[in-house]
């Protein structure tokens, strides 16, 4: 572990997040635990099937429940299962639930589209790329070809806090709780929805239970919650159940990933065509795959297909595009080694586009004992063992916040920003920069974050949040730390402030020293208030945000089954600033990318389109007993550099990892996730009929 | 300490069933049960031969959680996660399945964790509830939820009253926890943002803390 010692955080924050005893204890508030006085339910009326076409439904049931207000059907085609046909408005939650049931519906349903490898344009019907004959004829002058098609499944957020929104409409204002990625976003969308003005919208949003990209916008659920508060001018409350919450709130699109590259006999790769389709909803978009990406392909020609089937819609899921891409790059990168005959590890060096990552990737080897790595299923005895590779960056760019910080006659140093701690720890981050740029005790400190009140922050999403803000809270801190040293200045009747240093909560100059609280009491009104929305020269070169990850698993060949043994996970954060949080983080992105690669996977049924495990039961998610060992390794201490995305970043490399690590394994790649055991069997088998 | 390691009596799966589709439960737990105020005399519950019948409009009952009697007005299929976040105001249990397969609702039952979605509120008429808002005694944390603190066991941290009151009863079943037991005796609970590596850490710590 010395590697990880050397790399003291430049900020030195070894503390828990500030707001974890309210966690722990039950009493921090999410949207969902808003009960309001007088308050109404809503829910959605939707569809069972994937492409449907209602017969019928007993409204004048559903209507005659007591306690049901109204029952209202808008549509009766529906495109996929979960699509929303009406809504319903009752008194109570058990009211809502009857009336839904005794609608009765019965839906005719058509064939739905429900595979992307049928739905899909032909690889070789697909209009080509501009540069495809000069991609072709790359391809030609190369000694070798490698090809490869690879599939990765629909994963759905399943956020633990599912979409929900609370409003309360009263006339010429409006009080509302919404789980969001964006509480400027949700609270405009509600002030157009109530035909009010933002300023007239009181939002919360002080804790989320989770977005990973589905989470911007009042979306459906905040529409129904302030159509009824409007009509009726009472609160209500609109909150999807789990099964909601899997069908209807987004996913991570469906890959196709077909490869055709080629390569020089010495190991450089050249070029070749690249196709990718992606499985998106029954309209629209979003199914784009970021392939390639990160090593030298050299000319690539590429083409992609937004493939449209009947169920649920896209959303951003973590890093969208990027680990269904990883998974088959890396697996493309390791066949491609074996056909030049090189060490996988040798032949990524070889290829590889970024010098930091080269660094990384020859750490991490020694960290995960790669000399160990037997040649592809040579391991010995009925439990293979085997080690892979992943790797990722991050775009960094700044963007606009603002941070407000108010220094107290007492002492108290409150941050303050609109942002929201979707539980990344971003509520750490900020208060953290604050008070150890102006050398203050964390008792000192008082963060809160995500409320329309509060200075303006920016949507978390693209790991944007820390990035954005962290550069304006260094210039507001630096500004109310010079506010106090210029009071006590005065009054030690100095010329300036210039000697004066702010360390350990106490302020020195050359031949006296006076505590921070002290100091505070020499300021005439409440409070010194600070508001930062320049990055001034705090908004230095952002890094790449660059990901190295090894893995090594164990498979057991008879069973089938993979055991994630440990992963080291290298992670450039650029200036790192709570340890926890951090590690934390790259913990968590490495768990739920372990858990999208071996597990989750939604299921649809081909003949209605209903998606058959639209529950926690059925869809599989990491559990404890699925935790490897891992090793997260903040890399170098870089302090003349910004606070880069974290985010995303770490969840990327993983299926790639693991993938190349089962395939090395048991001798046989694995192309299509899910990597189940019954796969792992069946490419085993096909392996042995072959030989 | 209101955890104990008393055996099951009663709280089970197959007993839920009983409840759900019977409406039979034992004749112990009548204890504190009354009909609602505004209905008549044949709203109330009515027992024959060992079943009772209870009126659908619902009914008043007194349940014990955490440490003090509160009276909330029930349906027989009202869930005790809803009757604890939403006639008892106690929302630090969250909902989340609604199914028994995440554990972020998880409560004791009489010193025993139990999935609060999966268990009527009726049943739990004469037993002591533990929800997370009533785990440490006397306004004290409970060790565990120091360990969590300690470890920053959590991100969104939804699923964290539900692993911290698991923690509690699985520290009361098994002396001498391995971070390995641990792992299973976690397995029913869930947390999506994947802050397992923490939590492991937060339950192991605590658990060695206990034993020695």
């Amino acid at each position: 572990m010395s590697y990880r010692n050397d790399n003291r955080v430049a900020l030195e924050n070894d503390e828990p997040r500030l707001e974890i005893r309210e966690k722990v204890t039950g009493s921090a508030k999410y949207t969902t635990d808003y009960y309001l006085p007088n308050m109404l339910w809503a829910c959605y009326i939707r569809c069972d099937f994937g492409d449907a076409r209602l017969r019928s439904a007993d409204v004048e049931s559903a209507r005659s429940i007591h306690d049901v207000l109204e029952v209202e059907l808008e549509k009766k085609s529906a495109r996929y299962h979960g699509d929303r046909i009406g809504y319903i408005c009752a008194e109570s939650r058990q009211a809502l639930e009857q009336a839904i049931a005794a609608l009765k519906m019965k839906f005719a349903a058509s064939w739905p589209r429900t595979m992307l490898e049928e739905e899909r344009t032909a690889l070789e019907d697909l209009e080509p790329a501009e540069n495809d004959v000069q991609a072709e004829n790359v391809i030609d002058t190369c000694d070798l070809v490698v090809q490869g098609e690879f599939q990765t499944q629909v994963q759905t957020h399943c956020c633990l806090e599912p979409h929900s929104c609370v409003v309360h409409f009263r006339g010429d204002s409006a009080v509302a709780y919404g789980s969001t990625q964006s509480n400027v976003a949700f609270r405009d969308d509600l002030a157009r929805e109530l035909g009010l003005r933002p300023d007239q919208v009181e939002f919360h949003c002080e804790h989320v239970g989770g977005g990973f990209g589905s989470k911007f916008g009042m979306d459906n659920e905040g529409r129904l919650a302030a159509q009824i508060s409007k009509k009726y001018q009472r609160p209500c409350r609109v909150v999807c159940n789990r099964k909601e919450e899997m069908l209807d709130t987004g996913n991570r699109p469906g890959s196709l990933q077909h490869m055709r590259i080629g390569l020089t006999r010495d190991g450089k790769i050249r070029g070749g065509k690249i196709a990718t389709w992606g499985s998106v909803g029954p309209t629209g978009g979003g199914g784009g795959v970021s392939n390639p990406s990160r090593y030298d392909f050299g000319t690539i020609a590429k083409v992609h297909q937004d493939v449209h089937i009947d169920g649920g819609f896209p959303r951003a899921m973590r890093a969208p595009g990027h680990p269904q891409a990883m998974f088959a790059i890396e697996l493309m990168m390791d066949q491609m080694a074996v056909e030049v005959n090189m060490d996988p590890l040798e032949f990524r060096q070889l290829n590889e586009t970024s010098e930091l990552r080269k660094e990384m990737l020859r750490v991490g080897a020694e960290q995960i004992g790669w000399s160990e790595r037997q040649p592809n299923g040579l391991s010995p005895g009925p439990i293979k063992r085997g080690f892979g590779i992943g790797v990722a960056d991050w775009g960094n760019r700044p963007g606009t916040a603002a941070i407000g910080v108010n220094v107290y006659r007492n002492g108290t140093v409150e941050v303050l920003s609109g942002a929201q701690d979707i539980g990344t720890g971003y509520r750490t981050m900020i208060g953290d920069v604050v008070r150890t740029y102006m050398g203050l005790p964390r008792n000192a400190l008082v963060v809160k974050v995500g409320s329309s009140d509060l200075p303006p922050g920016p949507a978390s999403g693209g790991s944007v949040t820390s990035r954005f803000t962290a550069p304006k809270a260094f210039l507001a801190a630096e500004k109310a730390r010079n506010r106090i040293l210029e009071l006590v200045a005065k009054e030690w009747k100095l010329n300036d402030a210039s000697g004066l240093n702010l360390e350990d909560g106490r302020i020195i100059g050359q031949d006296q020293s006076i505590q921070w609280k002290d100091a505070c009491q020499l300021m005439t009104g409440d409070r010194i208030a600070i508001l930062s929305d320049e990055d001034g020269a705090f908004g230095k070169d952002p890094t790449g945000s660059e990901a190295v990850q090894f893995a090594e698993v164990a498979v057991d060949v008879e069973t089938g089954i993979i055991h994630v043994k440990k992963i080291v996970a290298l992670q450039n954060v650029g200036l790192p600033v709570n340890r926890n949080t951090i590690e934390n983080q790259i913990c968590g992105a490495v768990i739920q990318g372990l858990s999208f690669c071996l597990f989750e996977e939604r299921v649809l049924n081909n003949q209605t389109g209903t998606m058959v495990n639209a529950n926690m039961d059925m869809y599989k998610i990491a559990g404890p007993v699925d935790v490897p060992e891992i090793v997260p390794i903040i890399w170098r201490e870089q302090r003349e550099v910004a606070v880069n995305s974290l985010g995303e970043p770490p969840v990327v490399p993983v299926p790639g990892a693991i993938a190349t690590a089962v395939a090395n394994a048991i001798g046989v790649q694995v192309r299509s996730m899910p990597l189940t055991p019954r796969k792992i069997l069946t490419a085993l088998s096909e392996k042995e009929a072959k030989s | 300490m209101n955890q104990t390691n008393r055996p099951m009596d009663g709280i089970s799966r197959r007993r839920f069933l009983q409840g759900a589709g019977g409406g039979a439960v034992a004749g112990s737990a009548f204890v504190g049960l009354t009909p609602t105020a505004n209905s008549n005399e044949t709203s109330a519950p009515a027992t024959r031969s060992g079943i009772t019948r209870y009126p659908a409009e619902g009914l008043k009952i007194e349940l014990q959680v955490n440490g003090t009697t509160s009276s909330v007005h029930i349906s027989p299929d009202t869930t005790l996660l809803v009757a604890l976040r939403e006639s008892l105001g106690l929302t630090g249990t969250k909902e989340v399945c609604d199914r028994g397969a995440c554990g972020a609702c998880t409560v004791l039952v009489d010193g025993r964790s139990v999935n609060s979605c999966m268990m009527l509120a009726i049943d739990a008429l004469g037993h002591e509830i533990v929800s997370i808002e009533g785990l440490g005694a006397s306004g004290q944390l409970d060790p565990v939820q120091e360990a969590f603190i300690e470890h920053d066991a959590c991100q969104c941290g939804y699923c964290i009253p539900g692993f911290a009151v698991r923690s509690r009863a699985l520290l009361d079943e098994t002396p001498h926890l391995t971070r390995e037991q641990v792992k299973q005796g976690l397995c029913g609970n869930i947390c999506r943002c994947a802050a397992y590596v923490r939590i492991l850490d937060a339950v192991t710590a605590a658990a060695t803390r206990e034993q020695s």
